[in-house]
């Protein structure tokens, strides 16, 4: 138990939350606001930080040209599962959406030349020698913790440096997107949750609102992306699976669908049941192996979405009627 | 009677099979700008179904459809619905999770919010929302739904949902206006009020209205021209007087009624 209490572990799950709380943010303008079930959002994550990665190794280019190309190709590839499978209906789309996050982490698995296969980005091949793709973010993440080392001392950790990174992003796309929730634009994404006839019947072009929906949220995916690949400084295929769009699901379902700012909290609820299921070590769960207790992360996030899913559909922050009126 | 000879809407020969289903078969008629002209016919004759085609929300298996002087029988509902022909639905369709003022600021056209590009127009967006949102209040008073103005719309009872999906479509401002039975489920005196209410709109706004309805006596004074529909085909057209004493109309439809009482 003395974990919790440790300022290290808070750090890391304020910097988590915050890459994940961005993540949930594009979910929540996909379906809190147009209803679009996205189980692919994973994919965005995984093309942007890949891209920088192959970029920066690969090809030498700067971080911060890499991670705008990053975020862009997340958007374009939105885009095009949009245009290919949005006019499915929702359950078909969302089964096409995992279909996609597949594809595209079995296409990172399997080109080995360009994303370094199975062992993830540290065999991707490096003319340069540069041995990584940190370096230039690195010179500003060390910058801020010398500044926080006389306030905070040994504390001062490079995770610490991501939380004053990520979180004014987080703060600043939430605001942003909440101000764009409260526009006729969004109102009529909220009509086209529910019925696609009357919108169209009053001269709105559904597809077009859904695929910019997407888009936006992909872009959210892509950013999370570049924060995830700064966070870690390492990926690997297996970073994402199918699980992790299912947080971002657990964050936007605690929160409320609908209440953008409600975000914040369950992100950092989120961060803490991740960071916290490698420390129940105590009994009877110390009986478990420690990759068993791994799974109990996974059981436990799907327990609180079953139950939140029953007993509290509009989340901690939302309207229930807004969730269950018929 | 209409006020002008212009022809607004034509429809030449349509018809739309499903499978071995035809609900439309080789219909045509002209509408006069400025009419009113009500559709009736039993159920299954295949008015809903007309009225799909020419909004778009179904397309025709052949012949056209003329707006304006413009085919519109190959182009999206909403592009439809942007020319200025507006149509309700059959049992009245709402938005239950948005409010009931939010369903009717929806329709107005030409909204700067509804674009990604108005994001940064800030005041125009204001001013437009303003001036919605004012309109909509009027429209509720009008059908005497204010009062649930800020409510979810889903809390309405099915009279109610249909004076909002009616209102809803007056907001859109439409040159002409497609009604699937609005006042099914409406009490007498109401309907009384929108009769006046759509005869005003004719009047000052020169809009045109084609109306489905099942009761002939209803709109008998409003009409200046009858429809009737039976299996998928016209089989009277008229004066509304005519359609009444109309041997075939008493036979497929009026006649079967009494029957049924
Ligand atoms: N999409 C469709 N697929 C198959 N059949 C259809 C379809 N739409 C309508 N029909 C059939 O066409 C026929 C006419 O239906 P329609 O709804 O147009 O009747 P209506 O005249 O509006 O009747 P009511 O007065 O009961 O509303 C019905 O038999 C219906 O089952
Ligand atoms: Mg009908």
């Amino acid at each position: 138990m003395g974990a919790f209490l440790q300022p290290g572990f808070w750090v890391f799950v304020l910097a988590l939350a915050g890459i994940y709380g961005i993540f949930a943010l594009g979910l929540q303008i996909q379906y809190g606001v147009g209803g679009i079930m996205n189980f692919g959002h994973v994919g965005m994550m995984a093309i942007s930080g890949y891209t920088i990665a192959v970029l920066v190794i690969k090809y030498q280019w700067s971080f911060w040209w890499a991670a705008f190309i990053g975020v862009f190709l997340a958007a374009l590839l939105g885009a095009l599962l949009g245009l290919t499978t949005l006019r499915l209906s929702g359950d078909y789309f969302a089964i096409a959406s995992i279909a996609f996050a597949e594809i595209t982490r079995y296409w990172i698995l399997n080109t080995d030349s360009v994303t370094g296969g199975t062992q993830g980005t540290l065999a991707i091949p490096d003319p340069a020698g540069i041995g990584g793709y940190t370096t230039q973010p690195d010179v500003i993440l060390t910058w801020i913790s010398d500044r926080l080392y006389p306030l905070f001392g040994q504390e001062a950790s490079r995770d610490m440096s991501m939380i004053f990174i990520v979180w004014p992003f987080l703060i600043l796309f939430i605001w942003i997107s909440s101000k764009l929730q409260q526009t006729s634009w969004a109102r009529v994404l909220r009509a086209t949750r529910e019925d696609d006839e009357v919108p169209r019947s009053l001269g709105k072009n559904v597809f077009r609102f859904r695929l910019q929906t997407l888009v936006i949220g992909s872009v959210f995916g892509g950013i999370a992306g570049v924060f995830w690949a700064l966070q870690f400084a390492l990926l690997a295929p297996e970073d994402f699976l199918r699980i992790v769009t299912f947080y971002g699901w657990m964050i936007l379902i605690l929160a409320g669908a609908t209440r953008v700012k409600g975000l914040l909290v369950s992100a950092i609820f989120f961060g803490f049941l991740y960071g916290a299921t490698r420390f129940l070590e105590f009994w009877p769960l110390s009986l478990l192996s420690s990759p068993e207790r791994a799974y109990l992360r996974v059981f436990l996030i799907g327990f609180v979405i079953v139950l939140l899913m029953v007993k509290r559909p509009q989340g901690l922050f939302g309207k229930r009627d807004e969730m269950v009126l018929e | 009677m209409p006020t002008s000879d212009k022809t607004i809407l034509e429809v030449k020969n349509i018809s739309v099979s499903f499978g071995g289903v035809k609900p439309v078969q080789d219909v045509s008629f002209k509408i006069a700008e400025n009419s009113f002209t009500s559709v009736i016919g039993p159920n299954g004759a295949g008015k809903t179904s007309l009225f799909n085609l020419i909004s778009g929300m179904n397309k025709v298996s052949s012949g056209e459809i003329i707006f304006n002087g413009e085919a519109i029988h190959s182009i999206h509902t909403h592009k439809i619905a942007q020319k200025g022909l507006i149509r309700t639905f059959q049992g009245a369709k709402i938005i239950k999770r948005l409010t009931v003022a939010e369903n009717l600021m929806m329709a107005v056209q030409g909204n700067p919010g509804d674009n990604l590009s108005g994001f940064f127009r800030k005041k125009a967006r204001r001013e437009f929302e303003e001036s919605a949102r004012a309109e909509a209040l009027r429209r509720l008073d009008q059908v005497g739904l204010s009062k649930f103005a800020d409510e979810y719309a889903g809390i309405l009872s099915g009279g109610q949902r249909k004076l909002l999906d009616l209102s809803r479509a007056l907001m859109a401002k439409p040159s002409m206006l497609l009604l699937d039975e609005p006042f099914a489920g409406v009490n007498p005196t109401l309907v009384e009020k929108l009769l006046t209410v759509l005869a005003q709109l004719r009047k000052e706004h020169a809009m045109t209205f084609l109306l489905i309805e099942h009761d002939l006596e209803t709109v008998m004074n409003i009409s200046d021209r009858v429809i009737v529909m039976a299996d998928g085909k016209i089989i009277a057209d008229g004066l509304p007087n005519s359609i009444y004493e109309n041997e075939l109309v008493i036979d497929a439809y009026l006649g079967s009624r009494r029957k049924d009482a």
